[in-house]
């Protein structure tokens, strides 16, 4: 069961009058943080430990009255909220999101000695914490202004193409950028396998799913011995499910050569596509079931009724209206296995959990960053495109 | 009432107890007497020099497994809850939408991926398993007890007001005890997901089941990996079991109502 269906719709006050508590609450948060916490951190070379700097010394006074500026203007204009003050406010958090590079570049200026070429600038907590808040302000306005999912993640496209750009062509010196260069081509190919790992898991659990949760309604003595068994997997911590498959893979491997040539063995992807399988089908066998049974009996009935063919039924009617909630069920399968190829790199499987662990290896936490953000970024990418997709292609009116 | 129910079903309420005492004694087995299984283990890795790990006992692993997933628990269910009351106040219904959101982002996060950034900040250890765990966490408890407190009749709660309960006495002895099954239900998703996702722990120093499991990758021994597989699996399934005797007599308690 989704978020969207636990919850009832929140009624929101439209009332110009109160201030809106959250949006000033986040901008205090942001104010605080802003000039509570170190902004950047600035280090000689890869190894030794960056000093941290404030808003003033990385920023400079222009800059950091600026973002003070910006930051109050968000408290400021939700004291009153309105509708345009609500677009005033997304206009303002997406500039902010924007300008967040420009302020590395005047870091990058003011505190980092040219004649230092090894010199790397880390990104401090002020910049996540703002980061983070940032992103919750977004949610709000866009339940305030009643957007549906699409906006806000366009508009975050665009803030992501402005960060790629800068920081290609300007921020040569910051940690994460010089880690990036050092592995490019490692990281393409990172990104490929984990995508490719992905899709490869989900798409096979999604057929296997709609086959079993077709068959669990056939035969409802199946039903709880299926769940029984997927409900055990998940209890499997999913490193021991990594570690379990090798051996009997590599076992089969050396011991069936068409297998072999086929490209199983022990270690890398086939252990990890097999994990991953398993770990997808109970929320994508518990979604696509409920979606299927969710289907009004009223609607089939008058489709029956009609005189449509079961197999009709099925694929005109059963089906699309069970879609939403089957995506669903794509969604949430997809996030987790985003999460768990991860942990798979552990066996060998590649994709961008190599660096997480090559990085913790190190203590070359550069490296960590840059495997873990691209993932967080995948999921919340992920997330956020596959509901927009369920919202879309939910029957108007019928909820 | 709920006492007249009790009484009337002694027997099956034993029969609940069964579980988690039989999943309980092969877990405290499994913790004291792993190396008493040698011959089966020594039959999956034949060539290993070692099939028992040894590097730290299993009760002491199970140990701190226990208590870094309390702690997260903890942490998470005082948190949690108490967002869920007050954002369904008159006060802070403001925050509700956003509370919501929140709480379904904190389970976008991969636990890696906030495991791994959580290291920079709090270093390698326990710490940053247990920020991980909190917020992979966070979202079955928040979701329950809003599901829960906002379930709760509105009649039943005119009633509790005409009979002169002030709003506190009102959550107190009205909202919680009607929302308390849907709440725990939240806390046991929450609790077994988590007992599992510790393991991930061992992966930045933090010392629990997820050790054997890590060592055995690492060296290629099958028998480590079962060994922790296996520990955490019966754990799993005590808590389980256990959250299953909490929670009916309260759902029987609610169906009586």
């Amino acid at each position: 069961m989704s978020l969207l269906d636990a919850l009832p719709t929140p009624r929101l006050r439209w009332d110009g009058r109160h201030p809106n508590t959250v949006l000033v609450s986040l901008s205090l948060i942001m104010l605080a943080a802003f000039w509570g916490l170190d902004v950047v951190s600035m280090a000689p070379n890869r190894i030794v430990q960056g000093t941290s700097y404030g808003a003033l010394e990385a920023l400079g006074w222009p800059g950091a009255l600026l973002a003070t500026l910006l930051l109050s203007f968000i408290g400021i204009l939700a004291w009153q909220p309105s509708h345009r003050h609500y677009r005033a406010l997304l206009a303002a958090v997406m500039t902010l999101m924007a300008l967040m590079p420009v302020g590395l570049i005047a870091s990058s200026y003011l505190l980092i000695d040219p004649e230092l070429p090894q010199a790397r600038l880390g990104l401090g907590a002020t910049y996540w914490v703002v980061l983070f808040v940032l992103l919750l302000c977004l949610i709000e306005i866009r339940l305030r202004l009643k957007l549906t999912r699409l906006w806000p993640t366009l508009l975050l496209c665009g803030v992501a193409l402005v960060w790629w750009l800068c920081a290609t062509l300007w921020l040569d010196s910051l940690a994460l950028v010089q880690e990036f260069k050092a592995r490019d081509r490692q990281f393409l190919r990172a990104i490929g396998q984990h995508v490719t790992l992905v899709g490869a898991a989900v798409s096979i659990s999604v057929v296997v799913g709609l086959v079993l949760a077709m068959l669990m309604r056939r035969y409802a003595r199946l039903q709880k011995g299926a769940f029984a068994v997927l409900n055990f997997l998940q209890t499997i911590p999913s490193l021991a499910l990594f570690g379990l498959l090798l051996a009997p893979l590599a076992w089969l491997a050396a011991n069936v050569p068409l297998l072999g040539r086929l490209g199983v063995s022990g270690i890398g992807t086939m252990p990890a596509l097999i994990a991953l399988i398993a770990y997808s089908l109970l929320p994508m066998v518990r979604n696509t079931y409920i979606a299927l049974e969710e289907v009004s009996p009223d609607t089939l009935e008058a489709a029956k009724g009609m005189g449509m063919r079961a197999g009709q039924r099925f694929w005109q009617v059963r089906l699309p209206l069970a879609l939403p909630v089957l995506l669903e069920g794509v969604r949430i399968t997809t996030v987790q296995a985003i999460g768990l190829t991860a942990v798979a790199a552990l066996i060998g499987a590649g994709g961008l959990g190599t660096f997480i662990f090559q990085g913790l290896g190190q203590a070359a936490m550069d490296m960590v960053l840059l495997g873990a953000l691209p993932i967080l970024m995948l999921a919340l990418v992920v997330d956020a495109g596959l509901g927009a997709l369920a919202e879309a292609l939910r029957p108007g009116g019928t909820r | 009432m709920s006492n007249s129910l009790s009484i009337a079903q002694p027997r099956k309420r034993a029969l609940l107890w069964l579980w988690p005492l039989m999943w309980g004694t092969l877990l405290l087995l499994s913790v004291v007497a792993m190396s008493a299984a040698e011959p089966l283990f020594r039959w999956i890795e034949p060539d290993a020099r070692q099939v028992i790990y040894d590097r730290a006992d299993f009760y002491v692993l199970l140990g701190r497994h226990l208590l870094v997933v309390g702690i997260a628990a903890l942490v998470t269910v005082v948190v949690g809850v108490s967002a869920g009351i007050v954002v369904t106040r008159e006060r802070g219904s403001d925050f509700l939408p956003l509370v919501g959101q929140l709480a379904s982002l904190g389970q976008t996060f991969p636990p890696v991926a906030v495991l791994a950034l959580a290291v920079p900040v709090l270093g390698f250890g326990t710490l940053p398993i247990i920020v991980a765990l909190m917020l992979y966490g966070m979202l079955p408890i928040v979701r329950n007890t809003l599901a829960g407190l906002q379930e709760v009749d509105i009649d039943i709660k005119t009633a509790a007001h005409a009979m002169g309960m002030t709003p506190t006495q009102t959550l107190r002895y009205v909202e919680l005890p009607l929302a308390a099954p849907v709440i725990l239900a939240g806390i046991r998703t929450s609790v077994t997901i988590n007992i599992a996702t510790a393991a991930l722990g061992a992966t930045v120093g933090a010392s629990n089941l997820g050790d054997p499991i890590i060592s055995g990758i690492v060296n290629g021994n099958m028998a480590y990996v079962v060994q922790g597989a296996l520990t955490i699996a019966l754990l799993a399934l005590t808590v389980d079991s256990l959250f299953e005797v909490l929670q009916q007599p309260l759902r029987s308690r609610l169906s009586a109502a």
